[in-house]
């Protein structure tokens, strides 16, 4: 047995056939089961990068064909950058009240290990922000509002929406359907400390037009109160064209151990632990960040590999006319000198019981 | 509205007297290509001009309603398919195996209601339209490979040998068959491309393993599966034409099944 067989036989493609059934169960085990797909589809990538290297150092058919070894060096790169992304990506989301300054806290955060935290340096303000609807209140086009400093300190304002997200520093910022009314407070406590502004996010507005009620927690107590938003006129017409906007008649109820308030901008309750001035209603948008710097790396690899997978199926089937006799397909399999296994012979096959056995017999399980 | 309505009919009249031709001269024995492939074109201009007419109308191309997508694809897939009946005289007889499919095609999108969809913001990209050409593309090259497949196996099952004598034997079948299907892999991967260019700007993903990418990407790994086997096993034509029925019920039910059951913004055809 010399040194390298180990190797040929990582290369068999038989092995890659047998990785493909592996892979296609992997995304169905994660279709159905729910698992993460990066667990599942791990193994069998993983897998697929050591025969595509094994098979690329081994196939002299790799050194005759330049475009089908281009391909499979684009799949490989593939391969690893998929890897990368998985170890150095990051998601999460972030919901910003209009006047807001976002400063690298968000939730629901999603990352690989080898994240490189950065988030806390990309600051932006949301300024607010315009949504179109359809008549059947179909959303139509976002647009917000935001304003943020560049790395030499210079102001930029613009509009992001839809296609359109903020990029600071790599991450991305897409406006979500996600998105309601904010009525803002602020509490001065007794104790004489800086009073602190806030502002509490109702449930998403539309889809929760009829619950836009939230229970919340005063800043420093375990005060707990109840603060629901009635709105006494229809924000979202069905039947004609309309916008997205803050009601201008509403009544914002507040209740607390039994006690009942109905607040107006400029009000305040008197509590146990300080006053809560509410100061007017605003919205809120909610954002998805995204991070990955593997994307354009990604694209040029899927591209570099369809163009050279292209070129070598443009050569094949330019060689020979398209009805002409014969099969034009490339043989991969490695010859039997070149092996030192007795290569298959060309006749068909019994598929799959034959074919399995004899897959598993090269790879040396019997 | 009406014009629009009217010009579908008649393509369907047209398309339907054409495929109708096709199978009745593969049964008779009979050659009535050329007047199979000038009522495959004027099929084909009367139901653009009819497409032409909606998207001019409703301010989008054909890819919101069900109804869009059916009418869409019957247009893209008989597109192809005429290309490879014009370019390919000596497989002109698979239209007794393709048209009888787009048929079905057919009588789904006439019961459908046609009224008009909601274009969300997040379709008004031009990465959509390139990513539903791709897939028309796609969907287009397997479907001329079904043709041949079909007749590889209704040869193997002894129905219409006779008939089906005059076209290339299985090998050679079964070699051009795979050509159209390389061609399919290619334009499938540059459709899962363009559609995660999209994803990414319209969602802020570029794949999250939502039911439809789901099911396009176990297209890709049968068909990837499919075109390694023959360079590596070479399998017998029939092996390699049940892989190709394999993709193209798998590609059909991902294209026109899965938004049924999508959940998600990314729905497809609903």
């Amino acid at each position: 047995m010399t040194i390298d067989t180990p190797l040929r036989k990582l290369a068999s493609p038989r092995l890659t056939l047998v990785l493909f059934v592996l892979f296609g169960a992997g995304v169905l085990g994660a279709h159905f089961s729910k698992l993460s797909p990066t667990w599942t589809l791990a193994v069998p990538l993983l897998l697929f990068a050591l025969n595509l290297l094994a098979a690329i150092v081994v196939n002299p058919v790799f050194r005759r064909r330049i475009p089908l070894l281009v391909f499979h060096l684009a799949l490989l790169a593939l391969i690893v950058l998929v890897a990368v992304s998985r170890l150095t990506y990051l998601r999460g989301h972030v919901e910003l009240t209009d006047g807001e300054t976002f400063r690298g806290r968000i939730s629901g955060v999603e990352s690989g290990p080898l994240h490189p935290w950065h988030l806390d340096r990309e600051v932006f303000t949301q300024e607010g922000f315009t949504i179109n609807y359809d008549p059947g209140i179909q959303r139509d086009r976002t647009r917000s509002r935001v304003e943020w400093l560049d790395s030499r300190g210079r102001r930029h304002v613009g509009v992001i929406g839809d296609q359109h997200p903020l990029v600071l520093g790599g991450y991305r910022f897409y406006t979500t359907y996600n998105k309601g009314f904010a009525p803002t407070f602020t509490w001065y406590p007794v104790s004489g400390g800086p009073p602190r502004r806030g502002s509490i996010h109702l449930p998403s507005y539309p889809e929760n037009e009829y619950r836009q009620a939230l229970q919340w927690t005063l800043p420093g107590t375990h005060v707990a109160l109840w603060t629901e938003l009635q709105i006494d006129e229809r924000i979202l017409n069905p039947k004609r064209p309309s916008q997205f906007r803050v009601p201008t008649h509403y009544r914002l109820i507040v209740r607390l151990k039994g006690a009942r308030y109905v607040l107006q901008p400029g009000d305040h309750i008197d509590l146990p632990g300080g006053r809560l001035v509410y100061d007017g209603l605003r919205t809120w948008m909610g954002y998805q960040v995204f991070y990955d710097w593997t994307t354009p790396w990604l694209l040029a690899a899927c591209l570099v590999a369809m163009l050279s997978l292209a070129w070598h199926y443009g050569g094949r089937f330019a060689a020979r006319p398209w009805l002409a006799d014969g099969d034009d397909s490339e043989d991969i399999r490695p010859k039997s000198d070149e092996t030192g296994i007795k290569a298959p012979s060309s006749h068909p096959r019994k598929f799959p019981s034959r074919l399995i056995f004899s897959i598993c017999t090269r790879l040396g399980f019997r | 509205m009406e014009r629009e309505a009217l010009l579908l009919w008649l393509a369907v009249g047209v398309y339907v007297a054409a495929g109708s031709l096709a199978i009745v001269g593969v049964v008779m024995g009979k050659r009535p290509e050329r007047t199979v492939l000038g009522l495959l074109v004027l099929g084909l201009a009367l139901h653009g001009l009819s497409i032409g007419l909606r998207w001019e109308r409703l301010g989008h191309g054909p890819y919101l309603t069900m109804f869009e997508i059916l009418s869409s694809n019957i247009w893209s897939l008989l597109f192809i398919f005429s290309l490879a009946y014009w370019r390919f005289r000596p497989i002109r007889p698979i239209a007794a195996v393709v048209v009888p499919l787009v048929f079905i095609m057919m009588g789904w999108m006439l019961l459908l209601n046609r009224g008009p969809g909601h274009l969300p913001a997040t379709y008004n990209t031009i990465w959509l339209a390139i990513h539903i050409l791709f897939g028309k593309v796609f969907l287009g090259t397997v479907l001329v490979a079904v043709g041949m497949a079909g007749v590889i196996l209704l040869r193997r099952a002894g129905v219409g040998v006779q008939k089906l004598s005059r076209l290339p034997d299985d090998r050679r079948l079964d070699d051009l068959a795979y050509r159209f299907m390389a061609l399919g892999f290619i334009f499938e991967t540059l459709m899962l491309i363009a559609g995660a260019i999209w994803a990414q700007n319209a969602w802020g993903r570029y794949w999250s393993w939502d039911p439809l990418e789901t099911w396009s990407f176990i297209t890709w790994v049968v068909l990837a599966f499919a075109l390694h086997l023959r360079a590596t096993l070479k399998p017998a034509p029939r092996r390699g034409a049940v892989l190709i029925l394999t993709v193209f019920v798998l590609a059909f039910l991902t294209f026109f099944g899965v938004p049924f059951i999508s959940k998600v913004p990314h729905q497809g055809a609903i």
